[in-house]
């Protein structure tokens, strides 16, 4: 693979490669064994897993069958696009017959050598990114031909600057007030001048035809993920961790194959309803997370510690951009224009995010509005309200979500984290009162 | 169908000590503690033990016993457990019926619980990781001050005005001590500052919590006059401390267990 070096490092240092390939070593086997055993908590939480969950559990291998055939399809001329943000559009990607896959990183021991660049007060996801690309760890990142970057919290600025010492970076600029005519202008703005772009780096052409299809495509992945929702909005019929994982690996497979497994899947899930055969007792704790994302792998801390506790907790649903966000809103098209469709993608990206990066007079209206009604959509028992140190928007936001939810008499908790393991018993200690005291509203 | 009497018992698995307390139906009969030292388990098993010979006892008539605190998973031969905030609201209201929060601060953590009158928690939160809060920045900052730990209390009261300290952490608010020292503040001023620094903490941990009233400070910091008179002058308000506020999280347990037990037996 070809290292463009882009411009003079401005903030990284020489690393010699031999350390840098023994820390690669390292994180990548800890890394292996903890997607193993993620995969096999998981199969231990649940009674009744589905069969169609075997295919996610290979596609979650970050270093596995999906690297190889991205590899494949470089040799073959295709061009792989990353994005660290859920707000790159995506169907411009595929309408240029390239690849898009999300990089961020979720790697907890990465973010110890971001340490090295900025400080342990900046976020985590971000000194871990950092650190992934500084021993070219993520096989995502480091097949990424260029990386889009939506300016979304301060940490997401920066980081796009720290990449650009090693990557072809593409920045997006950010309304942070959505409901004005010009932000939904400059935004569209943004996503044309992004087509060009790729239609320029890779030599593709986006025609109205081919974006329709990549629309298309996208709309049916909606569905299938709309389809896996419902399904969990009665009683458990599937455990959270195993659907949450379905939903993110749908950022790095072939999003066609995706569609096709998760459809199968829900196949599988309806035939369980029909038998009620479910995943966890149906009196269990419906949990809803809220905040930062969680990435996969060594992120799962958090969703491991609801479903394994005792009592037990079922994470129905979530409401992050690393799972439940990915993918709920398709574009909506009336006339299939390319005009028209651009401006659809600029307004499914913009007016469909809750993003706490938004604000405005009446502050992030649209998220509260989409928790309350996933309250109600899932039944939800109680939210927690995840947040890693230095994630400053999600912090900040907390005082008003509790107030919201609070009116709704729907308990809260917020609980506050990092990239470690070491954390994980006074954590436990937490999360498991907190489920006591929701189990006990229900019946003491 | 014979009726037996109901014996449970509860033990705390505290980070510096363990506590247990003996039922019999409902009530009090028994009560000890132990340091933890670097083998819980062992030193809890001593613990019910002895509780047991005391209230002359034998094991084998106990009902259920349930386990909390922080050391939980090392608790001897359990047979439920309760979270350390669950048991804090129990006993809370089962010594004081008007308590609606408490305010529970032992040698590492401190905890506020908002309870109903049945003692069902209703919300809670926990101090952020940092023992600045808790028992043990007592015992660091007597240290410093060359006095007994049970001293520290009498000799703050004896202060004429207060200096301010930070006690964001253990190790920041030494420092800050330490100035004091330099500045030849005297040392019931200087124990002042040090119980008003880790009010001023847990007041605003509570805080975030909301306060409902009556308020019942439980914990073996409750036992600390300096501390109580520093938290009701942070809080405006006079907190509540019941008899042996260090038991509060081994009753609780026990109390559990009294229903757990009840339940089976019905």
């Amino acid at each position: 693979m070809t290292k463009k070096s882009i411009r003079e490092k401005m903030y990284v240092p020489e690393i010699p490669q031999k350390e840098i390939e023994k820390l690669r070593n390292s994180i990548k086997l800890s890394s292996k064994k903890a997607i193993a055993d993620h995969i096999q908590r998981m199969k231990k939480t649940s009674a009744n897993r589905p069969k169609t969950m075997k295919y996610f559990d290979e596609i979650a291998d970050l270093f596995g069958q999906r690297e190889k055939e991205l590899r494949a399809a470089k040799e073959e001329g295709k061009k792989v696009i990353g994005y660290l943000c859920t707000f790159a559009p995506i169907e411009l990607i595929l309408a240029a017959d390239a690849i898009p896959v999300r990089v961020s990183s979720g790697w907890y021991d990465a973010s110890k050598l971001g340490d090295r660049i900025v400080p342990v007060e900046v976020c985590p996801i971000i000194r871990s990114t950092i650190g992934a690309k500084m021993i070219d760890l993520s096989p995502y990142m480091e097949l990424s031909d260029a990386i889009i970057s939506p300016l979304t919290c301060d940490g997401m600025t920066k980081l796009s600057e720290i990449l650009s010492d090693y990557k072809q970076i593409w920045t997006m600029s950010f309304p942070r007030v959505k409901d004005t005519p010009s932000s939904l202008s400059s935004w569209t703005e943004e996503v044309k001048n992004m087509k060009e772009r790729i239609e320029e780096f890779t030599g593709n052409k986006i025609t109205g035809k081919k974006l329709r299809s990549a629309i298309e495509l996208m709309q049916r992945a909606t569905g299938a993920f709309r389809r896996l929702q419902d399904l969990r909005k009665g009683p458990p019929v599937i455990m959270g961790r195993d659907a949450m994982l379905v939903t993110q690996t749908s950022t790095w497979d072939d999003i066609k194959r995706w569609t096709e497994k998760t459809e199968a899947l829900c196949d599988e899930l309806e035939k369980k309803v029909r038998e009620k055969s479910w995943a966890c007792p149906q009196d269990t704790s419906r949990i809803l997370i809220t905040g930062t994302p969680m990435i996969w792998p060594d992120n799962w801390k958090l969703p491991a510690l609801i479903e394994e506790a005792s009592p037990q907790g079922v994470i129905v649903a979530d409401e992050l951009c690393s799972g439940d966000r990915l993918l709920n809103d398709p574009v909506g098209v009336d006339e299939w224009t390319m005009d028209d469709m651009l401006t659809a993608i600029s307004e499914r990206y913009l007016m469909a995010s809750t993003c706490p990066c938004f604000t405005s007079e009446d502050g992030n209206e649209d998220r509260i509005n989409w928790l309350l009604t996933k309250i109600k959509d899932f039944k939800i028992n109680g939210v927690i309200y995840y947040v890693v140190r230095g994630c400053m928007l999600y912090a900040m936001e907390y005082t008003r979500v509790k107030r919201a939810l609070e009116s709704m008499d729907i308990p809260i908790y917020y609980l506050d984290t990092e990239y470690t393991r070491e954390d994980v018993g006074q954590l436990k200690t937490r999360v498991e009162a907190f489920l006591e005291m929701l189990s006990a509203r229900i019946d003491f | 169908m014979t009726v037996s009497t109901l014996i449970t018992a509860g033990i705390d698995m505290g980070t510096q000590s363990v506590k247990v307390v003996i039922l019999k139906e409902g009530k009090i009969i028994s009560r000890n503690q132990a340091f933890s030292g670097f083998n819980p388990k062992e030193t809890a098993e001593k613990a019910l033990t002895d509780a047991l010979e005391n209230a002359n006892v034998p094991r084998t008539t106990i009902n259920h016993i349930t386990a909390t605190g922080s050391g939980v998973e090392m608790a001897p031969n359990s047979d439920s457990t309760i979270s350390m905030m669950g048991a804090d609201a129990k006993a809370g209201v089962y010594l004081i019926p008007s308590a609606r929060t408490i305010i529970d601060v032992g040698a590492e953590e401190a905890r506020g619980v908002k309870c109903d009158s049945k003692g069902r928690m209703l919300n809670f939160v926990v101090n952020e990781r940092c023992a600045a809060g808790a028992g043990a920045f007592i015992e660091a900052m007597a240290r410093a001050l060359e006095v007994e730990l049970d001293e520290m209390g009498p000799l703050s009261l004896k202060a004429e005005r207060a200096s301010p300290i930070n006690a964001s952490c253990v190790i920041f608010g030494e420092s800050d001590v330490v100035s004091l020292i330099h500045r030849q503040e005297s040392k019931p001023e200087i124990a002042r500052a040090i119980f008003d620094a880790m009010a001023d903490r847990v007041s605003s941990m509570v805080h975030r919590l909301g306060i409902s009233p009556d308020v019942v400070l439980i914990g073996g910091v409750a036992k600390d006059v300096g501390f109580v008179a520093s938290l009701n002058r942070t809080l405006g308000l006079e907190v509540l401390v019941p008899e042996n506020p260090e038991y509060t999280g081994a009753l609780g347990a026990a109390l559990v267990a009294n229903k757990r037990a009840g339940d089976t037996k019905n």
